[in-house]
């Protein structure tokens, strides 16, 4: 297999002087193609800095992050709003949909800004919408759609341009658990069909059980990791508690 | 402790309440720098036969007329404040503040930064006021200096009016702050906008529209009915038929709408073009009945320019409406446009917005036309009163009289008004030009003929028409024994001076035939008073003809060597009307005009006018512009989220930077196009129907010049508010 995402050494300082935080202590590890990696920690654990560092939207203090063969890291502060369209998708917690256009041109708005001639947008909405099950609601406005919904379109939008990597930032967060059931199915789906490489962040453990492989953060290291394996998704889920016990309340912290 | 709490607010929010202050600041300007020259201690050198007092009451009463539309601006801006600081009431009243207390400790916030701008504003309002008095000055051609003066009454009604306007409008809002849930407070920024399409003033609109129609329609009928003649020219016909026909067709229109049940768009977009069919049709009533001399008299013309008004007004309505599904439709259309790049974001901003404001942005669009309206007629009219004030008061004095009430000869004026040449001696006023003439009708048989459309032309002596010639500063004429020639007012057109000319080559008269001169005519300005009643032309005679003919009208012109006093020309006016009453016994009526009081009212009234229309639309102008620019910042929360999600979606800053601005075009773009085009056709259609007064009396010339130098300070005002509105936008986008 081929890895896709390979973090060097991350490390995150906020403030200066003698007032530093480290968010992100020092952080190795790598994705191969078509895995579906979920990251949990408790919040200020560094998940999230980690998820905008991969993504661009923040910048390491040292270390290097490569997609495939481009140091992230190196790329110019001009390049990058380019780099990301063309390389990353995103879902977020609060769907980030524009409650001023469809739900279809919501996709198309993706399409568009990746300069995809005007005659296979539609086809390509059409397709994917199809497989994400929102093609009753394409021209339904963000307001008039269930939540669920909106994630799945959310979904749509961040794989429509055949991202290297499909970044999620607890997609789950904002919806109800049949809802979650039903959209997680949704990402294992693209995972497994599309073959689509996946970074989701999370800190509930029922979402993080639909990963192949975990990585607990705790502040700012990695803490464990976990794979699936030929386990069931049941008892990943049991596995998963039982690191979240360990970090949430560890034996040193007992005594 | 609350004292405390609201200096800190203030503090703090210093950046949220910059728009309120800038607003409040300059309706204090513009209120005091304008209220100013009412004042009892403004005193400006405008010399001695001038008289004051007759333009501070007017001002004031203007000024204070229009500033009552600066409360609702004031109104408006202070629901901006009160949206922008919503969360910070509800977080507030969960901590358990009263919600009186809140709505209390905003009113002092906001009164505290009131205070701040009326000192501010009085203060630019010093400045401004100095443009004003060199406007005065300017009108009264006396040389400017500035003086830096405060007026205590003038603050004093700055600072009552704005205080009070503070008071009725806080109240206000501390009702509303009292009766906002706190749900409903907390909640505000996520706000949605209200869905589109469920606006129902456009139903009412079009109903009023189609009432007026009906209207128009029958009186076309009616029209038609009466004064119809299949021997008028086909343009005519074309007017008559056209205002039948054209409200026909928008009434068929509506009734073919309900019948198919269509959609509501589509009934708007038929009475949409059936507005401007319509604005053709009555619109060419004046101007065709000014070329052809139609009969109809002004009340129906006015009944025309009502539902041109009404035509411009809807078409106004209606395409502000339909602005927003006719970007739906190219869009849809269109998908190469639509699917390229940001597009379909940017359509979705402006439907989304153009949907939810419609009614505001139509109101702003009517009142931007009234805006420019009287921007451009106030250099009209006052031209136009400036220009005739040249014509009609050439003299010092001028003496006149008329006959139409005179019914025998013996009664007819003869006098030579001695009274005016005794009370220049008692006030050693010397004249240096004394003319007394008089006017003959060439034919005696004309005397009793007093048909309005057929008044006989008078004539006067070569001599007396040198006389008052050489008075004025021209050339004087020559003519041979047989000969006469023709003196023209200014206001006659070229065409009727050839016609009359054409068809007057020798002219009858008791003292014999003259034939016309090889110089038929003179134009140059002398005065109304010279001329018949009814009459733009004199006929000038020799001398020995006028010995033979008939005298109907005594004039007397004097030039003096020093201005009359406004006092004297009081004094003497009500003398002479003692000894010459207006309609005298005899029926002879008598006149006498003094320049000094006819430029005194005239530029009084002139400025009057001038300051008031132009104070009116300045004020319109700041309202719309103020309106249209706080729109956009008042969703800068809601856009500040979208723009981020373009961010993300790896929209570069460049593009972003671009869509804003494209937004902000389209913005402040649509309401200003369709506003200077519907203002087009407005002053148009007036300059159109004073055409022959604006030609004789501003040039045209001067009028476009002046229309540029407006235009040109329009052009720089929309273009600060646009770049400050851009700036501030940008920075709550990317902040």
């Amino acid at each position: 297999m081929n890895t896709i995402l390979k973090l060097e050494h991350i490390q995150k300082y906020y403030g200066n002087g003698g007032n530093i935080t480290k968010a992100i202590q020092d952080i190795s590890f790598s994705v191969e193609a078509g895995e579906f990696l979920g990251i949990m920690g408790a919040s200020g654990s560094g998940k999230t800095t980690l998820l905008n560092c991969i993504s661009t939207i923040d910048t390491v203090s040292a270390g290097h992050i490569f997609l495939e063969e481009t140091d992230v890291t190196e790329i110019k502060p001009k390049s990058l709003a380019r780099f990301r369209r063309e390389n990353l998708g995103f879902v977020f917690q609060d769907f980030n949909l524009l409650d001023t256009l469809t739900i279809s041109e919501n996709i198309a708005l993706a399409l568009a800004i990746n300069h995809t001639p005007a005659g296979s947008v539609e086809p390509r909405i059409l397709e994917i919408a199809e497989k994400l099950n929102i093609s009753d609601i394409l021209n339904k406005y963000p307001y008039q759609v269930s939540g669920g919904q909106k994630q799945r379109c959310a979904c749509a939008r961040a794989i429509i341009n055949n991202p290297r990597l499909l970044l999620a930032d607890e997609p789950t967060g904002a919806l109800d658990s049949h809802s979650s059931q039903m959209l997680l199915s949704t990402i294992q789906s693209i995972n497994e069909q599309l073959r689509a490489t996946i970074l989701m962040v999370t800190h509930d453990a029922f979402t993080a059980s639909y990963a192949s492989r975990i990585l607990f953060l705790r502040d700012g290291e990695i803490f464990m990791e976990l794979r699936k394996g030929n386990d069931s998704r049941n008892a990943f889920f049991d596995k998963i508690l039982n690191v979240l016990t360990i970090i949430g309340g560890g034996q040193s912290h007992v005594c | 402790m609350y004292a405390k709490l609201i200096f800190r607010n203030a503090k703090r929010s210093a950046k949220d309440y910059l728009v309120y202050i800038v607003t409040m600041t300059i309706c204090v300007t513009l209120f005091y720098a304008f209220l100013s020259i009412s004042s009892s201690y403004y005193n400006p050198d405008i010399g001695s036969e001038y008289d004051f007092t007759l333009l501070s009451d007017g001002m004031k009463a203007v000024i204070c007329m229009i500033t009552l539309l600066l409360l609702f601006l004031i109104r408006f801006v202070n629901h901006y404040m009160l949206r922008q600081k919503q969360k910070e009431f509800a977080i507030q009243s969960i901590m358990g503040m009263e919600q009186k207390t809140i709505g209390r400790i905003f009113f002092a916030e906001t009164l505290i930064m009131g205070m701040i701008s009326i000192l501010i504003g009085i203060f630019f309002g010093v400045f401004c006021s100095q443009f004003i008095t060199a406007m005065l000055l300017t009108a009264y051609e006396k040389s400017y200096e500035i003086s830096w003066t405060l007026f205590p009454d003038t603050v004093l009604w700055t600072v009552s009016f704005f205080v009070f306007s503070f008071l009725v409008v806080g109240i206000f809002n501390t009702r509303t702050i009292q009766k906002t849930k706190i749900i409903t407070m907390l909640s505000a920024e996520k706000e949605n906008e209200p869905e589109p399409g469920n606006s129902r003033w456009i139903s009412v609109a079009a109903i009023l529209f189609e009432l007026i129609t009906v209207w128009a329609f029958i009186t076309g009928i009616q029209k038609v009915w009466f004064y119809y003649d299949a021997r008028f020219a086909f343009p005519v016909r074309l007017m008559y038929w056209g205002n039948i026909l054209f409200p026909l067709l928008t009434l068929l229109w509506s009734v073919f709408c309900l019948i198919k049940k269509g959609k509501k768009n589509m009934l708007i977009t038929g009475l949409l073009i059936c507005s401007v069919l319509n604005a053709f049709a009555t619109a060419s009533v004046a101007a065709l009945s000014n070329k052809y001399y139609l009969p109809l008299g002004t009340g129906m013309l006015n009944q025309y320019l009502l539902f041109l008004l009404i035509d411009l007004l809807f078409f106004i309505g209606a395409l502000i409406y339909l602005a927003g599904s006719f970007i739906v439709t190219w869009k849809e259309k269109s998908p190469e446009h639509r699917y390229h790049g940001e597009a379909l974001f940017f359509y979705g901003q402006i439907t989304s917005k153009l949907n939810t404001t419609s009614k505001t942005m139509t109101l702003i669009c009517i009142t931007l036309v009234l805006a420019i309206f009287l921007f451009i007629a106030a250099p009209i009219l006052t031209g136009w009163a400036s220009g005739y004030l040249g014509v009609r008061s050439m003299y010092d004095v001028q003496v006149y009289s008329r006959y139409n009430h005179v019914y025998e000869e013996k009664n007819l004026p003869q006098d030579n008004y001695e009274i005016i040449t005794d009370f220049f001696a008692a006030h050693e006023i010397d004249p240096v030009y004394d003319c007394t003439f008089s006017l003959y009708l060439p034919k005696k048989a004309d005397f009793h003929n007093r048909i309005k459309y057929d008044f006989p032309v008078v004539a006067i002596s070569l001599s007396d028409y040198n006389a008052i010639r050489k008075m004025l500063g021209y050339e004087q004429i020559s003519l041979e024994e047989n000969e006469f020639t023709t003196q023209w007012k200014a206001i006659a057109a070229e065409e009727e001076r050839n016609s009359f000319i054409a068809e007057h080559t020798s002219v009858v008269t008791d003292g014999g035939t003259l034939n016309i001169s090889g110089q038929p005519y003179s134009v140059e300005a002398m005065g109304e008073t010279l001329y018949n009643v009814y009459t733009d032309v004199l006929y000038v005679f020799p001398d020995k003809i006028c010995e033979e003919l008939l005298p109907v009208i005594r004039n007397r012109y004097i030039t003096t060597t020093k201005n009359i006093s406004y006092e004297n020309a009081r004094e003497l006016e009500r003398l002479f009307a003692a000894e010459y009453p207006e309609q005298a016994e005899s029926g002879a009526l008598y006149s006498v005009r003094f320049s000094t009081l006819q430029t005194n009212s005239t530029i009084a009234n002139n400025f009057i006018l001038q300051t008031g229309m132009i104070y009116g639309a300045v004020v319109l102008m700041v309202i719309c512009l103020t309106v249209l620019s706080l729109q956009q910042l008042l969703d800068a929360g809601q856009y500040k989220y979208r723009f981020s999600v373009l961010r993300k979606l790896g929209v570069d800053e460049q593009h972003i930077n671009k869509l804003i601005l494209k937004q902000l075009r389209i913005w402040f773009g649509l309401p200003i196009i369709v506003a200077i085009m519907a203002a087009a056709v407005v002053i148009g259609y007036f300059i159109q129907t004073i055409s022959a007064e604006v030609s004789a009396y501003i040039g045209f010339t001067t009028l476009m010049l002046q229309i540029g130098v407006i235009v040109g300070i329009l052009a720089i005002l929309l273009l600060c508010y646009f770049i400050s509105t851009w700036v501030i936008f940008r920075c709550s986008v990317n902040s």
